[in-house]
């Protein structure tokens, strides 16, 4: 329980973004993990994201200097198909809470510029409307770890 | 009127013995016999009797796919990894891709390691793929490719189990809990 609490202390960022912003919007994402799969594959964010503050908060992109190219996809499974396209952004109420889950939304990692394993941390950078980002830790996985 | 009870309750309890029914979806009775001739991950020309005396999950996916593949065959690991270290030598995973242009024999047994040692990563021409495809009424299809070449690929999700001798059983879908898997798969083993 005391590690499950500190795991959680660890995945915890909440930071006050200003940049660009008249109204300064608060965020936190915790449970951060890479979804890492061999070679030059694709691999998948997962991760939970709270808008904390009284305005809206548009989530825009994502960029990792570990990845060439990072996108914000959706997979669909109706009726037994798999379906996945990209979607250009995601808007977040106030106080309300969006989950980047498998088999749902999740960040699409592309060309990986950098050997990664299990275990390491990758940074990457989250990008809102009017100019905030907030740079998150992910924690690289197995497909299907918790 | 007491007799009578006891005697439903009896036939209840005989109908709750002699349940058939797979706790996933059965396909006992509308999908044929497990039947291909593609490529392995070894780049070997095989047909279904090289991967007879062992219960077969199949599924049908592409290595590209950075969400529900990955999710459904690590669900897939887990269940096997749940049973008894003897069952686990009675079962495979066959992944076929859907995707041949990008999944090489090399990329196929990379990403099949990556699951463990029961996945095994077929391929072949689109026409030898279709016909696996057709026959369990698979669809798949590709989407526009991006300025880099990146196209995404939507496909049939389902992961279909076969028995020790090749005949179709149950159907696993995304709603299907690791328990109920786990309880079907031992079951295939024992049949």
């Amino acid at each position: 329980m005391l590690k499950v609490v500190a795991n959680a202390a660890l995945r915890l960022f909440i930071l006050t973004l200003c940049a660009g912003s008249v109204h300064a919007a608060e965020v936190e994402v915790t449970d951060a993990k890479l979804s890492l799969l061999p070679g030059d594959l694709p691999s998948a964010g997962y991760f939970n994201l709270t808008n904390t503050s009284d305005a809206p908060l548009v989530l825009v992109g994502a960029e990792s200097a570990s990845f060439h190219m990072t996108e914000l996809h959706v997979s669909t499974n109706e009726d037994d198909v798999a379906q996945m396209h990209a979607v250009e952004e995601i808007e977040v109420a106030p106080g309300e809470s969006f989950i980047f889950a498998p088999m749902g939304y999740h960040l699409m990692f592309m060309h990986r510029t950098q050997v990664l394993e299990e275990g390491d941390s990758v940074e990457v950078v989250l990008h809102f409307k009017d100019q905030q980002e907030l740079q998150v830790p992910f924690n690289v996985v197995a497909p299907g770890a918790h | 009127m007491c007799n009578r009870l006891l005697f439903v309750l009896a036939l209840l309890l005989l109908v709750g013995c002699s349940d058939q029914q797979w706790r996933t979806t059965d396909i006992s009775e509308i999908m044929p016999a497990l039947d291909f001739d593609l490529v392995n991950e070894d780049g070997v020309e095989v047909d279904e009797t090289l991967y007879e005396d062992k219960a077969t999950l199949l599924y049908f996916g592409y290595t590209h796919c950075p969400d529900i593949c990955p999710i459904t065959l690590a669900k897939m690991a887990s269940a096997i990894r749940q049973l008894d270290t003897d069952a686990r030598e009675h079962i495979q995973v066959l992944f076929i891709s859907v995707d041949p242009r990008r999944d090489t024999i090399d990329v196929l047994r990379q990403y099949t390691d990556a699951f463990g040692p029961e996945f095994v990563g077929l391929t072949g021409s689109n026409a030898d793929i279709d016909a696996v495809a057709n026959r369990y009424r698979v669809t798949y299809g590709y989407g526009d490719e991006d300025a880099s070449g990146n196209y995404n690929v939507t496909h049939t999700s389902a992961v279909f189990a076969f028995d020790q001798q090749g005949q179709a059983a149950f159907m696993i879908r995304e709603g299907d809990t690791l328990k109920s898997i786990v309880a079907d798969l031992n079951r295939l083993i024992s049949l």
